[in-house]
């Protein structure tokens, strides 16, 4: 239900960066609460493990659609939509890398 | 402080790693560019070794032609260990490790074979090279269920390489 995650790449910079660490939990499955702009850590067939910002969600097909923050960043015109049930979990606490502190 | 309360668990627990991805995943890898690369360290090395056997060492083109095949297989063989490291580090799953678990050791071995293609002018750790890299292509081309066929290159040095069979 609640997982530490260890964030790598820099799609979500300069909010999320490599080494931060994250609290994730599936709790939303429960309360409904999936919104746009929620961080989210989804597995993805070809990628693995990868966290991103939900851009849009279609409750119909029960997919959402991502992008990162960070202008090169991979988004789902590129890696396609995300089945509701591949999500990890949201975000809900985020452990920022000191090292990026300035 | 909590931060680093969290880190020692990770070192200790190795907390999962979710992929911020930034570079664009066009899903394009193939060994064919390392392979020529390798074949092409063996080719400046045998270039070098007919230039040394001629004659007129003295002169300036000797040194002129030397010093740019010595360039082309330094280029050539750093090449070939990028195009290692990019499909080891960007294709290959644990899965696939799982599957083939020589991999590890052989990409370590081809990061070693391309160093020493380097520093030295001697074929047999050229060829080496090209080996190693034909049995990373074997095992790549394995991992996406496509038959492999043994053929020689069809041009110098003409050693025998790893092909798909499509």
């Amino acid at each position: 239900m609640i997982k530490i995650i260890k964030v790598t790449g820099e799609s979500l910079s300069p909010f999320y960066l490599p080494g931060d660490y994250i609290l994730i939990c599936k709790c939303f499955y429960f309360s409904g609460s999936l919104n746009r702009g929620d961080i989210v850590v989804f597995t993805h067939s070809s990628y693995g493990l990868m966290i991103k910002e939900i851009d849009r969600i279609n409750f119909e097909l029960q997919q959402i659609h991502v992008k990162g923050s960070h202008p090169l960043s991979v988004d789902s015109s590129k890696i396609g939509p995300i089945a509701i049930t591949d999500i990890l979990g949201k975000v809900v606490f985020h452990f920022k890398n000191p090292k990026h502190a300035n | 402080m909590f931060y680093k309360f969290i880190q020692s668990v990770d070192k200790h627990l190795s907390f999962p790693e979710a992929k911020a991805h930034c570079d664009v995943p066009c899903g394009i890898y193939d060994p064919a560019p390392a392979q020529i690369d390798a074949l092409t360290v063996v080719r400046m090395m045998d270039l070098m070794t007919e230039l040394e056997q001629g004659e007129e060492k003295k002169r300036l083109e000797y040194h002129n032609t030397l010093s740019r095949y010595i360039s082309v297989k330094e280029e050539h063989a750093e090449k070939a260990k990028h195009e290692i490291r990019v499909i080891w580090g960007d294709y290959i799953k644990d899965a696939h490790i799982e599957k083939h678990p020589e991999l590890s050791s052989l990409v370590h071995k081809i990061m070693q074979l391309g160093s020493t293609s380097r520093q030295t002018s001697n074929r047999e750790h050229g060829v080496a090279f090209v080996d190693a890299i034909n049995q990373f292509a074997e095992i790549f081309w394995a991992t996406k269920n496509i038959k492999t066929k043994k053929a020689n290159a069809p041009y110098a040095p003409g050693l025998e390489m790893i092909y798909p069979d499509l």
